[in-house]
């Protein structure tokens, strides 16, 4: 008996702990809703969307789930591949119904367009109006799918009402972002090359081996959730660096600047060279050794805790440059590397590549409150909501009409939301779609600005203190982006609509093996102790690539891409 | 000529009787059958995925059809082969280890069942059954807090030793199949103790008593009495095991693997779940039957044996 109490007790003990472990967040705000807007007439419906954005799967609570709740009577149920594993796909595709809204990679929304997953939407679409404004943009991408002749299928995702051929941030997506603070101490030394910019990350290093709080800082911290992701092949943080150099990597080729393509094991070209990099860093003792194992959610927490000295993300200082850091000098801004040219993509004019399309097994009355959400979700209103958060708690509007951000620390610290907008914390009920048919980066008519903080006048103003003048004033122009034009620096690649091919069997397993080999090896390269042994991997890896049909996934690679990037010539 | 017809309806009674229970009993074991031909029979209607260029989310139907293609390719190819011999070493090397080790559950048990101060014994046996109940996921992020760079052992040491250098024991190729084994027997062992406790608690106790008048120390009580009495308990728990010889889990070796051990950690489950997530559908369905055939072939190879050794078979 005693046994049995001991065995249930310690069961009681293992549920009690993983109870406490989890989230207490489930408090459902958007339940609660009092009804306005066209909700009152409508009957509860619950929309089940397919998102291989999202990176969170379930039920949107929150204030971003009761402002659709209120508007729409909706409730949102997302289903995320990305967390519940890539087996949601093959099983919800054998069932014929891969959700009421699909968010897809264009290869896989091809073939659920040949399956007849997908449903036609071109005879109702235009009488939708924030959705006709893009009808240029939604109709040139949808002319691509293949075997279409005029349908719409699809919507893609963060379209901009800018042009295809501009840039309109002040930053590119990654190029070498520093402390300025850290890197005034040092006397703010030129950096010739990647040797210089180890020597900066050194002397950095050097005199600062922790945080404030006396935790261990590295230069280099890095993490491996993102590789092989979006049919990339190798490190996801090596193959974004290889923009530095004007290099841009597409699958298993990389795109260079003139054009042409090598392959990704060229020892010439930017994954080797990048890599090279970071194994010089771990040599000098520059990268944390605790990137071997550690995740995303570690890694963001050592940003926000400043553990971190190297960031290459544009997005990545938001987990550091507040507004007070930005005027004491210490926030992290780009830093000029003289051999680099940077490669950015042009504002999404025609949208990212991934693509939004309704399911076909979808009945009449659900199609057209699918319809009536997709057209708010691509309205001001709702842009507001996505881009910039809630009106009077994380914005404001000034006298002008034009917005100042507020509580920017809501993401990173998870704010208590009040209750009238929906309670729960902010981070927990931000959009977990994670997905825009519409880019911040497209003015608002309501401000003639950008949807994003970063493009408000007055947010520029107010963080343009010690960092930016100091920057400013020893690059003589305002933003990196300037620095970037005014020096040749920036290699400007125009966004176009294309459909490129989905992987066959072969090519898939192809590059499902060459990926895992890649991704080991690199990891294992990084760590290497010395250059002898560094060059030794890379020839091994080689070697067994080509064994794993490396050369014909490149071949595969090209030709796909060849396309793209004849498009992108036609615009030039 | 009445006698007789009597006889054959008292014959055809009996007969319509016992078929009637044959009925019955065949009832009882029905859920079984079905079980094992829902679980067991049906899946394997999935090898027909392995002669298809399957991909999601095209139907069968919808792709071609390819033979044997996926089964060339699992020998065409130099480095492929190379693959499977290695995930088929680290297999057959974990589950032997653990075989290896199969006797340390019986022997704690027998100790355990020494110890005299009861409340300490339950406390021993508790602690030790827990960590059965935890899911891999969550003893995977045990190990990281404790075992990783900044975890709980390197931070000890570190304030112990001077300019001590941390050691990521994680993510470390050395001795990764003993180590793997250390965490399976850390999460296991206290379970499958509890069947020896209860096959000691079987022993008759006479016996017990009667060697302690006649002089014999514990050590010699457990050599000569306990130890012989759950011996069997041991050989059918071997037994089954061996049955899981191939299918030693991936899931644990799943959460703890990463770049560095890859070569070492990954088993026949993990290889086919790795080859699968990226649209390797075929492929890894004609590995699993390659596992089929593996497996069938020990159990013929260890039929013979105990033919060999104990005279009859099991099959």
């Amino acid at each position: 008996m005693k046994k049995v109490i001991a065995l249930l007790l310690s069961m009681a003990l293992v549920i009690g702990c993983l109870a406490a472990c989890s989230k207490s967040d489930d408090n459902k705000g958007g339940s609660t809703g009092t009804g306005t807007g066209t909700s009152d007439t409508k009957e509860e419906i619950t929309i089940e969307i397919y998102d291989d954005a999202a990176n969170f799967n379930g039920e949107q609570v929150g204030w971003f789930g009761k402002v659709v709740k209120d508007k729409f009577n909706i409730k949102l149920n997302i289903i995320a591949p990305q967390v519940v594993g890539q087996d949601v796909y093959s099983a919800r595709t054998a069932a014929q119904n891969l959700g009421d809204i699909v968010i897809l990679d264009p290869g896989e929304f091809n073939d659920c367009l040949d399956t007849g997953l997908i449903k036609d939407i071109s005879a109702d679409i235009w009488n939708y109006k924030n959705l006709s404004q893009y009808k240029g943009q939604i109709e040139a991408v949808n002319k691509t799918l293949p075997g279409n002749n005029g349908q719409i299928y699809a919507i893609p995702c963060e379209m901009t009402n800018t042009a295809p051929n501009v840039r309109s941030e002040d930053t590119i997506y990654s190029s070498p972002l520093l402390r300025w603070d850290l890197y005034q101490e040092l006397g703010a030394p030129e950096i010739k090359d990647l040797d210089g910019l180890l020597d900066v990350l050194k002397q950095m290093k050097d005199k600062h081996p922790t945080n404030d709080a006396g935790d261990p800082a590295y230069p280099f911290v890095l993490w491996k959730d993102w590789d092989g992701n979006d049919g990339m092949i190798g490190i996801a943080n090596v193959v974004q660096l290889t923009t530095w150099y004007g290099e841009k990597i597409k699958g298993s080729a990389i795109l260079k600047p003139d054009n042409t393509f090598t392959p990704i094991t060229d020892k010439t070209a930017g994954y080797y060279k990048i890599l090279k990099f970071l194994n010089k860093g771990y040599q000098m003792g520059l990268v944390d050794p605790e990137s071997k194992t550690e995740d995303w959610g570690v890694v963001w927490g050592k940003m926000g805790a400043g553990r971190m000295y190297l960031m290459w993300y544009s997005w990545q200082v938001g987990a550091w440059n507040t507004q007070e850091r930005l005027n004491d000098g210490s926030a992290f801004i780009f830093v000029p590397v003289q051999d680099q040219t940077y490669y950015a993509d042009a504002d999404a004019y025609y949208g990212s590549g991934r693509l939004w399309g309704i399911g076909s097994k979808v009945d009449d009355a659900k199609y057209k409150r699918i319809l009536e959400f997709l057209d708010w979700y691509a309205s001001p209103e709702a842009l507001e909501y996505q881009h910039a958060g809630i009106k009077d708690f994380t914005y404001k509007a000034e006298a002008d009409g034009k917005y100042m951000a507020i509580n920017e620390n809501a993401n990173i610290d998870n704010l208590a939301v009040p209750a009238e907008y929906g309670g729960a914390g902010y981070q927990d009920g931000e959009n977990k779609i994670n997905q825009w048919i519409v880019g911040a980066v497209s003015t608002n008519p309501n401000t003639g600005e950008g949807y994003a903080k970063g493009y408000w006048s007055h947010y520029k103003e107010a963080t343009s203190g010690k960092t930016k003048q100091e920057w400013s004033a020893k690059y003589g122009v305002a933003e990196p982006i300037d620095w970037m034009r005014k020096n040749g620096k920036l290699l400007l690649s125009p966004n176009v609509a294309v459909s490129l091919a989905s992987d066959t069997t072969d090519s898939a397993l192809w590059r499902n093996q060459c990926n895992q080999e890649l991704c080991d090896a690199s990891w294992q390269m990084i760590f290497a102790e010395n250059d002898a042994q560094f060059d030794q991997m890379w020839d091994e890896m080689v070697k067994k690539l080509d064994s794993y049909h490396f050369q014909d996934l490149y071949k595969f690679d090209v030709e796909k891409h060849t396309v793209e990037v004849n498009a992108k010539k036609a615009v030039k | 000529m009445g006698k007789q017809k009597k006889e054959i309806n008292i014959l055809t009674a009996s007969a319509k009787r016992r078929k009637r229970k044959g009925k019955i009993e065949f009832l009882y074991i029905l859920p079984f059958v079905l079980l094992v031909a829902v679980f067991s029979y049906y899946p394997l209607y999935g090898w027909i995925y392995a002669f298809y260029d399957y991909r999601p989310p095209f139907a069968l139907s919808e792709v071609p059809f390819v033979g044997l293609k996926w089964f060339k390719n699992m020998v065409e190819n130099e480095e492929r082969v190379k693959d499977i011999l290695r995930v088929i070493r680290n297999t057959f090397a974990m589950s032997g280890i653990s075989m290896l080790f199969s006797w340390f559950p019986m022997i704690f048990a027998v100790f355990l069942n020494e110890i005299k101060c009861r409340p300490f014994k339950k406390f021993v046996q508790t602690v030790t059954t827990l960590p059965n109940f935890i899911s891999w996921v969550l003893v995977f992020s045990i190990a990281f807090s404790v075992l990783s760079v900044n975890g709980a052992v390197n931070s000890f040491l570190g304030s112990v030793i001077d300019n001590y250098e941390p050691t990521d024991f994680l993510s470390s190729s050395e001795s990764v199949w003993f180590k793997q084994w250390l965490w399976l027997t850390w999460k296991n062992a206290g379970w499958a103790a509890i069947m020896y406790i209860a096959a000691i608690t079987g022993i008759d106790e006479e016996l017990n008593e009667a060697a302690r008048i006649d002089g014999a120390s514990r050590m010699q009580i457990i050599r000569h009495i306990t130890l012989p009495s759950i011996l069997p308990t041991y050989f059918v728990l071997v037994m089954l095991n061996l049955a899981n010889f191939l299918s030693n889990g991936m899931e644990q070796y799943y959460v703890f693997q990463n770049a560095f051990n890859r070569p070492y950690i990954e088993v026949l489950d993990l290889y086919v779940y790795n080859l699968k997530k990226l649209n390797g559908y075929s492929l890894s369905t004609a590995i699993s039957i390659l596992k089929t055939v593996i497996s069938i072939t020990l159990l013929g190879v260890t039929n013979k044996i105990s033919k060999l050794i104990r005279g009859e078979g099991f099959i």
